[in-house]
This record gives structure tokens, C-alpha cells and sequence, in this order.
């Protein structure tokens, strides 16, 4: 610290403001200022070109899985059954499986998650049961998926006796969704403003109606985001879905009969290397939908911001 | 008073939601009789309720990861019987036809694995979080950080594909051989762990108050020792956090990995040798594994598992850490 | 501030949504239910032959639509067990031929299709034969430059299959019996993968199913200077060749044998049989002309 005022000092006198006669000194200082100018450059260079490799990495999968499957996307392929051996021809019912598991498992992980994260946010008191809360979400959230898969088998499939389906795939992607929209929630349940609390309190509501028709509204729009992006979560998501749905082609009716999701048939399509259109394809539409997702999320958040 | 009362609940609701019915009033009689409390005592009961039922929800996620824990374990633990706890946490050898399960390989192979990318990826995570905290204008952080989010929003599979059609024949060119192992497994994860690390680091910078910045800008210095010396080290138990989450994502991915690391079940030989991992091995055998074979599998699950909690809780002793060192301070 | 939303209209659209999902899931179930009462045919066994059992199956059940056929793929043992013993199934399905015990079962055995297993290289090899021991020192990992069997001076990259492979069990079978595979090898869960990776690596060496090898992307060696030709491989002269079977009791039911008639129709011979890299199982007849 005592350097810097040191430097401007030696500004100072550099200005004639004092003795001249240091003027070596003062060049040694004007030198290191160079050198702190040209360090600061040469860093801040570094960190744009980081950012600039990660946007590239995106820009290069997106591109490239935009030109390999683009031919291949046709209301043809969206719309009709994988035959053959080699799976040749469309992946509607790949599609279907993975709007019905996503959507199955939205169902069960909202309600959950959103009132989890209203007790966390709301009602509990800092100790070490929410602690404890807490840490089980983060567990969760870090899981790794093969082990939720395994999990998925184990539990709902073999000791439940559900078969392999929706049902069974949808409970396993619940519980990856879980922490992801609980996250979201607690966090756009703190962001709401104490005065809009304090308004619905004073006029006598109890801490239900306060919450349910004045915080929830309130927080919404992020609430809804973090929604999205845990659906984008479970679209993609494969090695869960393998264990709990199977991976027969099948179009679903109930939530207990199987089916192959989206990125499991690409999983199997790549693996197999024989029919790579179609996983070309089957790629493009997966990231077609995760970009959809994503760029919905941020549609609510920027209007959300708007009205603020 | 009775009236007085029962007008003023009335109003509470339309006040709060203009146009909405006043259900609190017509649902509880009680608010015919005189009472002095402002809620009735059904309304109070309800709450009670509800809490209790929003207190189970929260219970949900501790139950799962019990679960978890449970029902993996459960079907490993024939492992210390059947194979001995031993031969499998430290055997060397693993070959299904012998019925050897030793594990060292796979364990061996995910921290090769893991250690590259966070190699690669955790530093340009870090730069790439400190440009868009630090250095970017609006303008740029409108393309950077929704690139970032997309990233994370890709499915594993899709990097895999894109490993297998694209980094794995590079790799080939390059190096020989066939291109699967440890250095293309490095690239395409390194990227897919970008995201996380970028987004939780981003987080913790944009925590530190303006103040401190400012502080320092006003003392002459540059922008980058700003960033080095103050904002680094203010940020820096986020940014260790953040690494290790990238690390527990990074050790857990399965499909990607399993479509590029050659999936050999032999040690560590070379950097574009194929090897195997703990979750690209549970998945190729899980197939047709039965009887020690699942047991074994199993087993490297609940392994999986325990690592990922230990990464967790590793996060939370230091974040915890640093509130008492705040506090302190 | 927004304006708040309207809950009371929003809960009952909820409620109306709730109730709506209710009634459809009650509806599908019930219809599911309901649509049981046609033929099942349930054919299980090798999952060599379970791709083919099962397109041929999607396609009878279209042609007649009061059969549906459950395809499962178990391996070929226990495909012989069901069809025999348990009687779990109504048509077993083996990629290898019936042995010991499983003769005196009574077993009609059907061959469906022939599979021989290429021995791969990439098309700029020079080497073009290998003797079977030779192969078998390669994949144990103790040949490991292709100049030891008379080719470049090229170190050998070792291309295998996962162990799930119905593939990888044959080539077990007929080229490494108990010695062990060399564990430096890039294991593969597809053929298709397997292909692209020996076309576009110098001295890569794997193993497919013949019917993949097409379109000079990669090369099929001879074994023993015996070439795996459609000839040489349906009458079993080339030593990587098995043939498919469908494995049916006496008493089989007229559904089953139209079944099994349609897979050895054209239409699956010609189009799955030939998808899936397999030969079709009339061409023996030619062979032996």
C-alpha cells in the first residue's frame, strides 16, 4: 500500500512538483508501470480467450451436430417408427417416451420440491434438521446418475415389482429433479422482497396465505425457470432411463408400459455405429429441445425482469 | 366486536387478492362466533398441518439419498461374503471368466479420468467465470452466459457422440492407435464440467462486495492485480467449492465416458491407451451381470456413491469453514 | 409491483386438469387391459438372433394381427431351456448347435440364417491371410507388430468387443478357446463402431459380422487361406462360421409355424436377415450346386 502512494509520490515529482535529481528512480518506477500496464493487458487477454474457447466448444458441437443431422430431419423422421433391424426410418415413439417420462416426472417432483423449498425458505428454523435437509439435496443433486439408475432397478423395479416403465423411470427422474427445482425455488422464494411479507402479514394473513398468494406469485418466474431447466435435465438424461424404462420401442399408453426415451436411443443408435444418420438426427432433436428449454427460460426471466 | 371481526377478515382477503374469494370466511363457520383471535382456530389448525405436510416434502430429498444408500449397499453387500472385501476394494485384476473383481483398475481409471479434465477444464471454467464477473460488458455476458448454461444443458450422450465421431479420430491421427483413452476422455469432459464450474465460481465472485474492488482501483492498481490479489483471494473457498461439485460431476458422468475411454479393463498404461472407469464399467457389465459379477457392480456403485458424498461434504466443511472465518473477522 | 394472479381461477383449472388426467390414465389402463385376447407367441434365447426374431415378428404381427410375438433375448442356453425344459416359450432361438443333454429334448432345430465372422483389418494392410494360431496370438496380446506375421512394420492396434456380445462369444468359441484376451484393447459395444474405428486406424485389427463388411471401408482376412465368402461360410469351410437356429418342440401351434415360415420367407431372409449382417440360409443350397 505504501507503495502506491510511493508511485504517486514520484508522479508528483516526475510533474516538477519535486527534486529532480531522481530521475533514475523515476524512470525504474515509469518501467514497472509499463510493466503492470502491459501484465494487465496480456491477463485480461488470457481471460477473454478462456471465455472465448468456451463459447467456441458450444458453437462447434452445436454446429456440428447441426450440418450432420440437419438432412435427416424430416416431418418423416419426427413423425413415423424406427423398422428394421438398424432402426431405419423416423423416432416418434422416442419422442412420445420422453415428453410422457418428463412430463410424468414433473408431476411428481413439483409439488415436492416446491413445497420442500417453501418449508426450508419459510418455515423451519435454522438447525440442524435443516442441516441436515440441506445436505441431503446437495447429496442429491451430486449423485451420479448410473448410481441413480442402479438405484431405480434396485428399489422401484425389483423391490416395488413395477416393470420396466414409465411409472418406475419417471419416480427415479423425480428424484433427480428434486434438489434441482427445490435449488431453484428456495432461492427465488428468498429473492422476494421482506416489505411485500410485512404488507401481507400486516393485514392479518396467516403465514399460509401470505404464502401461497403473495411469496409464490411473487417468485414464479424463477420458480418456473428452474423448472424448465430441470426438465432439460431429464431429457437428456440416459443412464437412469435405461435401467428404469428399458429400451424397447414402444409407444406408451399407461404410465406401466416401457419405452425408449430420446437419448437412449441415441446412446444405442451411437454405439452401434451402423445407422449414424438416424443418431445424427436423434441429436439434433434432442439439443433442438434442450435449446428450446433453454432459451424459454430465459424468455420468462428477462420478462419477469421487465416487470420489475 | 362480532362483526367488526368478521368484516375484517373479509377485507384481509380481498385486499391481498383482489377478485378472489374470501375463503377463509365462508369456509370456517367458527368465524360466526365471537372470537377474539384474528385467525379462527380451524384456520390455525390448517397451518399446523400444512407446515407438518411442507416439513415431510423437505424430508423427501433425505429419504431418497437413505434410499439410495440403502438399496445400492444392500445389493453389494454380498461383496464381503461372496468376494471379499479385500480382493475387490484392492484387487488389481478384473476378468468376469475367473471371477476376479478387482477393482483397482476402474478406481485407478476414474481418477486419471477426473484429474485430467479438472486438469484442462477447472482453469478455463475459473478464467471464463472471472471474464464474465470481472472484465465483460453487457454486451459480451449476453453471449457468454447463456452459452455457458446451454453447455451444461447438453445431454452426456450428445457429448459422447460427438467424442466418438469427432475428438476420438483426432486423438488417432495425432497419437496412433485408435484414438479411445484417457486424452480424449480429457477433452470432451473437461468441456462438459466447464459449465458447472463456471456457474457456481461466477456465483461466488459475484458475492464479493463492489466495495472491495473499488477499494483497490482507487489505490492505482490494475485491473488484473485487482483480480489477482483481492477479488481471487476474497473468492477463493467458492472457487474451491465449485471445482470439487466439477469434480463429483466430472467422476460421475457415465454415457460420455463410456463412448471414449476404449473401455479396456486394464491399469493405467499410457495417455491414449484405453482403460476403464467406475461408471463406464458398471454399464457394459450390468447387461448381463449376474450373481458376484452384479454383486461386484454393485459394489462400484456404492463406492460411486460414497465418493460423491465425501466431494459433498468436503464443500460444506469448507464452507463452513469460511462463515466462522467471517465471522471472526 | 405485478399484478397478482388469480388464484382462485387458476386452482380451479388446476383441479379441472387434475381430474381430466385422472380420467385418461383410468381410460388407458382399462383400454389396455381390454386389448389382451390375441395369440402370443413368445420366442426367446440367443441375443444373436433377437434382432431378426423381432423385426420378423413386428412384421407378422402386422400382417396378422391377431398374433403378437414377444421376442426376448436371454442367450442361447437359455433360450433351449425355455423351448424344452420350462416350456416357457414356444420357439427357442440358439446361435450354436444343441449339445449333451439338450439332444435327447426332442427339439425340432430350424437353421434360419449362416454368420460368419470376419476377421477385419484396415484396407491399407498388406497382410491378406492369417493362420489361426497367429489370430489367437494376436488377440491374447502376444503378437504385437504386424511385420511377426509378414505385413509392415505397423505395431497392432487391438480392437474388441464388450462381453455382452453375442459376436465376441463366438469368436471366443472359435478362435481363443481358454486362452485369455490381451486386456490392451479398445472394447467396443458395436460393430458399426468397431468398423469405423479399423477403417480410419493404420494397424487396427477387429472382428464383425460378414455381412457388415461392404463398401472397401475395411478388409476381410482370410483364415488358414480360407476367404469368408458367402460359399465358404454357408457350408461352414471357413472356420469363424455358425449358423442361427430356431429351436421349436413337436407340438408346435399353427400361429408359431406361420411365424417361423415368414422368417424363412424372402421378405426376412432378403431384407433382416441380410440388415443384420447375416446370411440368408437359403443360400446353402446354392453353395452346394
Amino acid at each position: 500500500m505504501r507503495e502506491m502512494f510511493a508511485e504517486d509520490r514520484e508522479r508528483l515529482k516526475e510533474l516538477g512538483v519535486g527534486a529532480m535529481d531522481k530521475s533514475a528512480r523515476s524512470q525504474a518506477r515509469q518501467a514497472r508501470r509499463v510493466r503492470e500496464r502491459l501484465a494487465n493487458s496480456a491477463a485480461l487477454t488470457v481471460l477473454l480467450i478462456a471465455a472465448g474457447i468456451t463459447v467456441a466448444a458450444l458453437a462447434v458441437i452445436i454446429l456440428y451436430v447441426l450440418i450432420h443431422g440437419a438432412p435427416s430431419i424430416s416431418p418423416r423422421f419426427i413423425f413415423t417408427w424406427p423398422h428394421g433391424v438398424n432402426a431405419e426410418g423416423g423416432i416418434w415413439p422416442t419422442i412420445v417416451s420422453t415428453i410422457y417420462v418428463t412430463a410424468l416426472a414433473m408431476l411428481i417432483a413439483t409439488p415436492i420440491a416446491v413445497l420442500a423449498a417453501v418449508y426450508l425458505a419459510e418455515y423451519a428454523r435454522q438447525g440442524r434438521i435443516v442441516t441436515i435437509i440441506r445436505f441431503a439435496a446437495d447429496s442429491l443433486a451430486s449423485v451420479p446418475s448410473i448410481v441413480m439408475g442402479l438405484f431405480g432397478l434396485a428399489f422401484f423395479v425389483d423391490a416395488f415389482h413395477l416393470p420396466m416403465s414409465m411409472l418406475a423411470a419417471a419416480l427415479a427422474l423425480a428424484l433427480l429433479m428434486l434438489p434441482i427445482i427445490m435449488r431453484a425455488t428456495e432461492e427465488a422464494i428468498r429473492a422476494v422482497p421482506r416489505y411485500i411479507r410485512w404488507g401481507s402479514y400486516g393485514l392479518g394473513a396467516t403465514k399460509w396465505q401470505t404464502v401461497s398468494k403473495v411469496v409464490l406469485p411473487w417468485a414464479m418466474p424463477r420458480i418456473i425457470t428452474g423448472l424448465v431447466l430441470a426438465m432439460g435435465r431429464a431429457i437428456g438424461e440416459t443412464a437412469v432411463v435405461f435401467y428404469t424404462m428399458g429400451m424397447a420401442i414402444n409407444m406408451p399408453l399407461t404410465p406401466l408400459d416401457s419405452g425408449r426415451s430420446m437419448a437412449v436411443h441415441l446412446y444405442m443408435l451411437a454405439v452401434d455405429g451402423i445407422n449414424l444418420k438416424a443418431a445424427y438426427g436423434t441429436a439434433l432433436m434432442l439439443m433442438i429441445i434442450i435449446l428450446v428449454l433453454n432459451s424459454l427460460a430465459h424468455l420468462i426471466q428477462r420478462r419477469y425482469r421487465k416487470v420489475r | 366486536m362480532t362483526p367488526f371481526t368478521l368484516r375484517q377478515a373479509d377485507e384481509q382477503d380481498q385486499t391481498l387478492n383482489p377478485g378472489m374469494s374470501p375463503d377463509l370466511a365462508t369456509t370456517s363457520p367458527q368465524h360466526k362466533k365471537a372470537e377474539l383471535t384474528l385467525v379462527s382456530r380451524t384456520t390455525q389448525i390448517k397451518e399446523r398441518a400444512l407446515s407438518l405436510l411442507f416439513f415431510l416434502c423437505a424430508i423427501v430429498a433425505v429419504l431418497g439419498v437413505v434410499l439410495i444408500f440403502a438399496f445400492v449397499a444392500v445389493k453389494a453387500v454380498p461383496l464381503f461374503k461372496d468376494i471379499g472385501f479385500l480382493n475387490f476394494i484392492a484387487g488389481t485384476k478384473w476378468s468376469v471368466a475367473q471371477s476376479k473383481f478387482g477393482v483397482v483398475p476402474f478406481i485407478v481409471g476414474s481418477l486419471v479420468v477426473t484429474v485430467g479434465a479438472l486438469a484442462i477444464g477447472a482453469p478455463l471454467a475459473i478464467l471464463t467465470a472471472l471474464f464474465l464477473s470481472e472484465v465483460a460488458g453487457p454486451r459480451a455476458r449476453a453471449v457468454i452466459r447463456p452459452a455457458v448454461e446451454l453447455l451444461a444443458g447438453i445431454p452426456s450422450v450428445v457429448y459422447g457422440f460427438f467424442g466418438v465421431t469427432v475428438i476420438a479420430p483426432v486423438v488417432g491421427r495425432l497419437f496412433g492407435g485408435a484414438g479411445f483413452g484417457p486424452l480424449t476422455a480429457w477433452i470432451v469432459l473437461s468441456i462438459m464440467i466447464v459449465p458447472t464450474i463456471a456457474m457456481l465460481s461466477e456465483d461466488a465472485l459475484d458475492s464479493i462486495p463492489m466495495g472491495i474492488r473499488e477499494a483497490s482501483f482507487a489505490m492505482g492498481a490494475t485491473q488484473w492485480q485487482t483480480i489477482y490479489k483481492v477479488v481471487l483471494p476474497a473468492a477463493k473457498i467458492g472457487i474451491i467449492d465449485a471445482t470439487i461439485l466439477g469434480m463429483g460431476r466430472a467422476i460421475g458422468e457415465t454415457m460420455a465416458v463410456l463412448m471414449i475411454v476404449g473401455n479396456a479393463p486394464q491399469m493405467f498404461a499410457g495417455l491414449t491407451k484405453p482403460i476403464a472407469t467406475l461408471t463406464s464399467q458398471i454399464v457394459l457389465g450390468m447387461g448381463y451381470a449376474s450373481g458376484d459379477f452384479q454383486t461386484a457392480l454393485f459394489g462400484m456403485a456404492a463406492l460411486l456413491f460414497i465418493i460423491s458424498m465425501g466431494l459433498v461434504l468436503t464443500v460444506r466443511l469448507l464452507s463452513r469453514s469460511k462463515r466462522e472465518e467471517g465471522q471472526g473477522a | 409491483m405485478p399484478s397478482l394472479p388469480q388464484p382462485k381461477q387458476t386452482r380451479w383449472r388446476t383441479a379441472r386438469l387434475a381430474a381430466l388426467l385422472t380420467a385418461l390414465l383410468a381410460a388407458s389402463l382399462l383400454m389396455s387391459a381390454c386389448t389382451k385376447g390375441s395369440t402370443d407367441i413368445v420366442v426367446s434365447g440367443s441375443t444373436t438372433v433377437e434382432p431378426i426374431a423381432e423385426v420378423a415378428g413386428e412384421d407378422y404381427s402386422k400382417i396378422h394381427p391377431e398374433v403378437s410375438v414377444l421376442v426376448s433375448g436371454l442367450g442361447s442356453s437359455a433360450g433351449i431351456e425355455a423351448v424344452g425344459d420350462t416350456k416357457t416359450a414356444d420357439i427357442g432361438t440358439s446361435s450354436r448347435e444343441l449339445k449333451g443333454n439338450e439332444l435327447k429334448l426332442g427339439l425340432k432345430v430350424i437353421p434360419i440364417a449362416h454368420d460368419g465372422i470376419a476377421v477385419v483389418v484396415n484396407p491399407s494392410n498388406p497382410v491378406k491371410n492369417l493362420k489361426m494360431d497367429d489370430l489367437r496370438a494376436i488377440f491374447a496380446g502376444r503378437i504385437t507388430n504386424w511385420k511377426q506375421v509378414g505385413g509392415a512394420d505397423e505395431p497392432i492396434t487391438l480392437v474388441n468387443r464388450d462381453e455382452s456380445s453375442g459376436t465376441r462369444d463366438a469368436f471366443t468359441q472359435f478362435v481363443m478357446g481358454d486362452t485369455p484376451f490381451e486386456l490392451n484393447a479398445v472394447v467396443l459395444p458395436g460393430t458399426g463402431q468397431v468398423r469405423e474405428v479399423i477403417r480410419r486406424t493404420k494397424g487396427a485389427v477387429g472382428y464383425i459380422s460378414e455381412g457388415f463388411v461392404k463398401g472397401g471401408e475395411v478388409r476381410a482376412l482370410s483364415i488358414d487361406g480360407i476367404a469368408p465368402s458367402a460359399a465358404n461360410i454357408s457350408s461352414e469351410k471357413y472356420p469363424l462360421s455358425r449358423s442361427l437356429y430356431f429351436l421349436a418342440r413337436k407340438d408346435l401351434s399353427p400361429a408359431a409355424q406361420g411365424y417361423i415360415d415368414y422368417v424363412l420367407s424372402d421378405a426376412i431372409q432378403e431384407g433382416a436377415v441380410r440388415d443384420a449382417g447375416y446370411l440368408p440360409i437359403k443360400l446353402k443350397s446354392e453353395g452346394q450346386k
